[in-house]
């Protein structure tokens, strides 16, 4: 996934440092950490995302995301 | 049916999905229970422990929606945020506020889920607060525009029943949206006895996830949910301080003579 002549972006993910190296893309990320589109819910320094706008976002340097999934809860 | 504002339930009880011993666990639980809302919260994604991912095996349920709840939000802020990323993935209406920022008692912060609340509404959820058994608070959050109210019967996860219960009962006088006992039962009479005094519905968790067996106790307290509607119907005979004989006192049997 890594575009020539493009550095390795930092970024914070679930308040852990991480260093992207694809496209800036969030579905480049998603793929990059193993997470399921459709199962995950996406905020982006503090702001949700609709997945519908995803597309239409790109990642830049020292971005905050937080990649929510379901889990067992009463 | 239980109307709860556009969205109509076949099934007067809620279920949450916390604390099953696994997704398997669970999923017996859910079906056997004839639920057709369950509750699921947020959490982080991590992929060492994908398995806790239930998005799939959720989605495989026919007839039941989701209920994203914002457990872990400490303010109103929170909350929301927590509401919109669960409308993200559960695309329902549904949301489950909850905000309890001690974790001695998990009681709800009634200032900041009033607050919330406010914002949910105009965002067009149907908001179900999760409160203390307080029917200033319940009559407060109806008249913002709350789909329904879940005030509890005693603190979450401690199974001492309806201790609640004389708060519960003005609740459901003054109400005009559904009440609904979430969080303290026990077991499957705890749930009938809040269906015949008038709640509309019950969210369980704790009593069924640690059950010896979630999916028996999950039919159980089907059955008991139907029985306290069914005699909620029938309506209960009144009381009486005095005994009423049920069988006619003529003496008979008299051995005076």
């Amino acid at each position: 996934m890594t575009r020539k002549g493009m550095d390795e972006m930092k970024l914070t993910v679930n308040g852990e440092e991480h260093d992207h190296q694809g496209d800036g893309s969030i579905d480049a990320l998603l793929e990059e950490l193993g997470a399921k589109k459709e199962h995950t819910a996406l905020m982006l320094n503090g702001t949700v995302i609709p997945s519908e706008d995803w597309n239409a976002t790109t990642l830049k340097e020292n971005d905050e995301i937080e990649m929510l999934v379901f889990v067992g809860g009463g | 049916m239980l109307n709860i504002g556009d969205q109509k339930l076949g099934s007067r009880l809620f279920l949450g999905t916390g604390k099953f011993s696994s997704t398997r666990a669970m999923i017996d639980a859910v079906k056997a229970s004839g639920t057709e809302l369950v509750t699921v919260a947020l959490r982080r994604f991590n992929r060492e422990q994908a398995e806790d991912d239930l998005y799939g095996p959720l989605s495989e349920l026919k007839n039941v929606r989701l209920m994203p709840n914002t457990s872990g939000a400490m303010n109103a802020k929170e909350a929301i945020r927590a509401a919109l990323l669960g409308r993200e993935l559960s695309k329902s209406p549904f949301v489950k506020l909850e905000i309890h920022p001690n974790p001695h008692h998990l009681l709800p912060d009634p200032i900041e889920t009033y607050e919330a609340a406010i914002e949910l509404v105009k965002q067009e959820f149907l908001v179900l607060p999760y409160i203390p058994a307080d029917p200033v608070l319940a009559k407060r959050l109806e008249d913002i525009g709350c789909a329904a109210v879940m005030p509890l019967g005693a603190a979450i996860g401690t199974g001492k029943g309806l201790s609640t219960a004389e708060m519960i009962r003005i609740i459901i006088r003054d109400a005009n949206v559904p009440v609904v006992v979430d969080a303290g039962l026990r077991s499957p009479s705890e749930a009938a006895c809040a269906l015949e005094m008038g709640c509309d519905a019950v969210l369980v968790n704790s009593a069924i996830a640690a059950a010896e067996n979630p999916a028996a106790m999950g039919a159980a307290f089907k059955t008991g949910v139907e029985a306290g509607r069914m005699a909620y119907n029938a309506g209960l005979m009144p009381t009486s301080e005095v005994a009423v004989a049920s069988s006619p006192l003529t003496r008979f049997l008299s051995t005076s003579d």
